[in-house]
Formats: C-alpha cells, sequence, structure tokens
C-alpha cells in the first residue's frame, strides 16, 4: 500500500514539474532581453515628476518663502534629485492639487514649504525623503 | 432616496454658494478662453441609461464606452464596479471596468479647460462629483458631454436626468471636492485631445498587459504620429510590434529610438534583441555593446542581452 502510494506520489509530482516547466519554457527565451514598456514610462514620468517639482521651487513666491527660512534652492533641489520615484510622484500629485492661476501662496503650498523646510532644518522629520543638515 | 437627498443637499448648498465669489477654473476659462476652444459644443449622440440609486459609476461609464462603440450596459458593468457596502464605485475601479472592457482608460489633468476641450473634440468625459460637503460627502458619477462659454454652464447625463444643465461655476465647486476627478475611455487607435504623452502611454501600456498586444496596436501607431520623438511611444510602438512578431516594425520604431534618445538604454537594448531575433548578430553586437556601456538601472538587462548575442555568435 505505501509502496503504490510512494509510485503514484513520485509519478504525479513528475508529471506536474514537467508542466509547469512547459507552461514556463515557450516565453522564456522570446522575450528574455526586452525592456517592456511600463519600466520605461515610469522612469520618464518620474523624471517628469522632478521637473515639476523644481519648477515649483523656482517659482519667485516660493523661492522668497525658502529664503525667508534659510534654505537655498539649490539645498532643496538637492532633496529632491535624492527622492525616490515614488516619493517624487507623490510630492508632483501634490502640486497638482493646487488651484491653477492661482498667484498667491494658499495654506497648503504654506504647509508644504513650512514641513519641506522644517524637514530639511531637523526640526521635524515628515517627509521620508528629507535629510537634516548636519551643522 | 439618494437623489432625494442629493438634490436637497444640492439646494442647501447653492443657498449657501449665493455670497461666494466665482471659482477659479470657472473664472479663468470665462475671462480668458483658449482661442483653440469653440465657444459652445454638445454631444447630442452620447446614450443614455437611467440609473438605479447608486447607480451612477456603472451608468456614467457604460453610456462613455458606448459613445465610442463598445457595447455595454450599466447591469454588466455592476458586478465589476459597484461595491455594496460603500454604495458606489471607486475610482481605480472605474479606469479598471473601462480597460477590461477594451478602452483605454485616460484620468484627465484636473483642469475644466481640458474636460470642455475633450467635449469639443467628440469624446464625452466621467466626471466624479461630491454633491454635498467635504465633512459630509455625496458622491456622484455623471458624464459631461456639453458646455456653453455663453451662457456659462456645463451639460450633464446625470442620475435621472438625461440632460442636466449646471451653472459652470456649481459645476466647478462641486467637481473641485473630488478632487477635480474626470477620465475619458478611448477606443483603438484614438488619443485624448489632450493626453500627456508619457501619462497616456502608461495608460495604453495598463490595457496592453490585460488585452494583449494586437487590441493597442493602431493605438501605438496614432501616438507615433501624433507625438513622433517620444521615448515611451517609441518604445511601446516597438515592443508590442515584437511581441506581433513584425520585427521590421520593431526595429524601425527602437532604432529611431536610439537615435532620438542616445542615453536610452532600454532602446538600444530593445532594438539588439531584435536583431538577435532575426540572427543579424553583429549589427545586435554593437547594439548591446553600446547599451551596457551607458550602466544605469537597466544595465543588468542590457549585460543579459550582450551574453546572450556573444553565446549566439559562438554557436
Amino acid at each position: 500500500m505505501t509502496q503504490q502510494h510512494s509510485y503514484f506520489m513520485r509519478w504525479t509530482s513528475r508529471v506536474v514539474m514537467l508542466s509547469m516547466l512547459a507552461m514556463g519554457l515557450p516565453l522564456q527565451p522570446a522575450f528574455a532581453g526586452i525592456v517592456e514598456t511600463d519600466q520605461v514610462v515610469s522612469h520618464e514620468l518620474a523624471g517628469q515628476d522632478r521637473a515639476r517639482i523644481n519648477a515649483f521651487i523656482d517659482r519667485e513666491d516660493v523661492l522668497s518663502q525658502l529664503q525667508q527660512r534659510g534654505v537655498t534652492a539649490g539645498e532643496a533641489k538637492a532633496r529632491v534629485n535624492a527622492l525616490t520615484d515614488d516619493e517624487a510622484h507623490m510630492i508632483a500629485g501634490k502640486l497638482d492639487q493646487l488651484p491653477a492661476g492661482g498667484d498667491i501662496i494658499d495654506a497648503l503650498i504654506f504647509v508644504f514649504i513650512i514641513l519641506l523646510i522644517t524637514d530639511i532644518l531637523g526640526f521635524t522629520k515628515v517627509f521620508p525623503f528629507t535629510h537634516a543638515i548636519k551643522r | 432616496m439618494f437623489f432625494r437627498d442629493a438634490r436637497f443637499l444640492v439646494g442647501v448648498f447653492l443657498l449657501f454658494l449665493g455670497a461666494c465669489a466665482t471659482p477659479p477654473q470657472t473664472r479663468l476659462v470665462l475671462d480668458s478662453p483658449p482661442v483653440s476652444l469653440p465657444r459652445r459644443a454638445e454631444l447630442a449622440e452620447v446614450p443614455y441609461f437611467a440609473q438605479d440609486a447608486y447607480q451612477c459609476g456603472p451608468a456614467s461609464l457604460a453610456m462613455s464606452l458606448n459613445a465610442v462603440g463598445i457595447a455595454v450596459t450599466p447591469e454588466t458593468l455592476k458586478p465589476e464596479l459597484y461595491l455594496p457596502d460603500r454604495h458606489g464605485s471607486l475610482q481605480v475601479e472605474m479606469l479598471a471596468a473601462a480597460r477590461r472592457n477594451g478602452a483605454v482608460a485616460y484620468q484627465l489633468a484636473p483642469e475644466l479647460n481640458d474636460v470642455m476641450h475633450e467635449i469639443a473634440a467628440g469624446t464625452p468625459v466621467v466626471v466624479l462629483q461630491n454633491l454635498a460637503f467635504s465633512w459630509y460627502p455625496v458622491w456622484h458619477y455623471a458624464v459631461a458631454v456639453g458646455y456653453d462659454l455663453d451662457s456659462a454652464e456645463i451639460i450633464l447625463r446625470s442620475g435621472p436626468e438625461q440632460r442636466q444643465v449646471l451653472p459652470m461655476r456649481t459645476f466647478e465647486y462641486t467637481w473641485a471636492r473630488s478632487g477635480y476627478w474626470a477620465m475619458v475611455a478611448m477606443p483603438p487607435g484614438k488619443i485624448p485631445e489632450t493626453a500627456e504623452p508619457n501619462s497616456f502611454i502608461a495608460a495604453v501600456s495598463a490595457l496592453e498587459k490585460i488585452s494583449g498586444p494586437e487590441r493597442v496596436q493602431s493605438t501605438y501607431i496614432a501616438a507615433l504620429k501624433r507625438w513622433p520623438g517620444n521615448l515611451s511611444a517609441q518604445i511601446g510602438a516597438g515592443n508590442t510590434a515584437y511581441r506581433l512578431h513584425d520585427l521590421a516594425r520593431a526595429e524601425a520604431a527602437f532604432r529611431q529610438a536610439a537615435q532620438d534618445h542616445p542615453d536610452s538604454v532600454a532602446a538600444l537594448n530593445n532594438l539588439a534583441q531584435t536583431l538577435a531575433d532575426q540572427a543579424r548578430y553583429e549589427e545586435a553586437l554593437e547594439a548591446a555593446q553600446r547599451a551596457v556601456s551607458l550602466g544605469g538601472p537597466l544595465a543588468q538587462t542590457a549585460q543579459q542581452t550582450l551574453a546572450d548575442i556573444e553565446r549566439a555568435m559562438k554557436k
């Protein structure tokens, strides 16, 4: 009985293994060397996100807010470059929600700027990507 | 029940609004309308599905899909979309359901301008509104099918109303509270008027994953025509042709990509692979070596491709 059972198991497992191999085989060689479209797209989108955040930092009203608090545009941009793609996307998404054509710093920008600056200066730790300035 | 609630709240809300100024996007488009935007447009031929309580998601999506020739009813979409305990549909589910039915689901930029540009170009726009307050949300999907800049109105297929005419500013207030969420469903070969190239290619690639390459081929060809130098469009067109074993078309797309973007590892790597599949190993080797020399996050794939080509050449 046990003998029979182990034969059965051995053959079943062989059949299963072979069929799994066969499922994987035909796809493997053909597409092995191709870089997928979504890999390229997400890289391009991340570049756009960073460019948008940098453009935001370059806005006159934003720059003056940064300067008033002792952070240079260069320091802020160095942080932007250190963002992961996901983080850049999150921040750029927040910028998207700003009202179009608005020329005053509203509450959202203000909060964003304050948190970014205080993070950089080491008073808070809201954004995972900011690194406090070592003095 | 839902609509009686919603309408009551909209009524109350409008009383509050009476004292408010015109919201920013409406003001912008009325004060300085883009020259490219006609004064009015209405897509009268967009079909209408009346909806039961809480069924605005399936009904709205069905209208927008039927408008582009994909025949579905709200009933067939309901199991894909409706979440009973939430009495509604999530935005991501709306995009996913459009995709499952073979359309490219593209989320518009949060701009009133763009919604109107799409309508003027003949594409109805599914919008999410919060008809009440941020602290007492009454979520509602509708289909924007028309606008009139002179009377400052938006025309919607909305709930029980086949042709709801809303003041533009009321629409903006209710739409703003959804974070200006809007989507279009595009049939094969068509690109939204206001599409941003990389976001659009991401949407096409998402459809391709569930539909297969054949369904999206014409869309990539259209994308290359519209944005000839865009890397995402070039790689997408090349990859789709490659999957369909159209190696000549794939090679042309990758070659163009490598020429326009000499620092793109993806373009060179995929070109090398396509050449190797045609047993043109000398050319393939050169492209693969250039890809490897660029380094970057795709270096491993490029090295693998190079190794495969070198192994094939030894045989």
